[in-house]
């Protein structure tokens, strides 16, 4: 999409969605280029990697029919994003896990290392991008939208909040949670690589 | 996980309030009391540090180029002309 303007950093996301809302192709173009990463990683954590494409392409077509709807008032990243969980849900939703009864917190800890002898196996782990992703793609789907929210995207717990629908306070606990069971998932995946690398020698 | 009360923390309590205490959620009172236990509890203090490090490491993974395949831009921009068109 290089091959096209580069985009205005001095217009701000609510310029263009207003523009959007006149029907101003390029305005929506530059929301696209912006935001099109974000959408994506969000679709590819609420619904699948081989149907988040398709996640994306409804969601800014949405937001393309939708635009004169947006209130100035509220972020355009948490409304995009709100969109894109909405429509995720709606095609393509993983089955959701809401009803469960929540592991106990030390339970979660032990599996992360908490009181191991080997703590640093995560941080190691971390590191490595590839690893990064496995572990992430092997969490719920509820765990994986409150990691792309409030770590990749960045996004403040009132706001990753606004687009799970949830309270502040459900929030800060799904988020500590879905870390220690990615800490987990890198701490297996750190011993299962060790052990492949031991099993590959001579 | 041998549990101690360092700093009238519980460890137990340390861990439910990590990523509060990560996140900068805590008011100063708490902090002080999660940093005291830290010093005085090496298991917590390692977790701890690597917990944070895999957290630093999670919101640094994303592409620094924030751009999508051009393909499915153009993809979607021709939906959105066969969607105008029909209306």
């Amino acid at each position: 999409m290089h091959d096209r303007q580069a985009d205005d950093s001095s217009i701000t996301d609510q310029a263009l969605i207003a523009r959007t809302a006149e029907g101003d192709r390029r305005a929506f173009e530059q929301l696209v280029e912006r935001h099109a990463a974000a959408v994506l990683r969000l679709a590819t954590a609420a619904s699948d990697p081989s149907t988040a494409e398709d996640v994306m392409q409804q969601t800014f077509l949405s937001v393309y029919q939708q635009a004169a709807s947006f209130r100035a008032e509220a972020s355009v990243r948490t409304w995009l994003l709100t969109i894109a969980r909405n429509t995720a849900f709606r095609l393509h939703g993983k089955t959701r896990q809401e009803d469960l009864v929540e592991e106990p917190l030390t339970q979660l800890g032990v599996q992360a290392g908490w009181g191991s002898d080997d703590p640093e196996a995560i941080a190691i782990a971390a590191e490595r991008k590839g690893a990064l992703r496995r572990a992430m793609a092997s969490l719920s789907a509820e765990d994986q939208e409150v990691l792309t929210l409030r770590d990749l995207e960045g996004l403040r717990g009132s706001e990753a909040a606004e687009v799970l629908g949830i309270s502040l306070r459900a929030l800060k606990s799904r988020l500590h949670r879905a870390r220690l069971r990615l800490a987990a998932s890198l701490r297996r995946l750190g011993t299962d690589d060790e052990q492949a690398s031991i099993g590959g020698q001579p | 996980m041998i549990e101690t009360a360092v700093a009238g923390l519980r460890c137990s309590e340390v861990l439910a309030q990590l990523s509060d205490y990560l996140d900068g959620e805590l008011g100063a009172s708490e902090v002080k009391r999660i940093e005291e236990h830290l010093l005085g509890c090496p298991n917590c203090e390692r977790f701890g540090h690597n917990f944070g490090s895999m957290v630093v490491s999670l919101r640094r993974a994303p592409d620094g180029t924030e751009s999508v395949d051009s393909k499915l831009v153009s993809r979607l921009l021709t939906q959105l002309d066969e969607l105008t068109h029909e209306e």
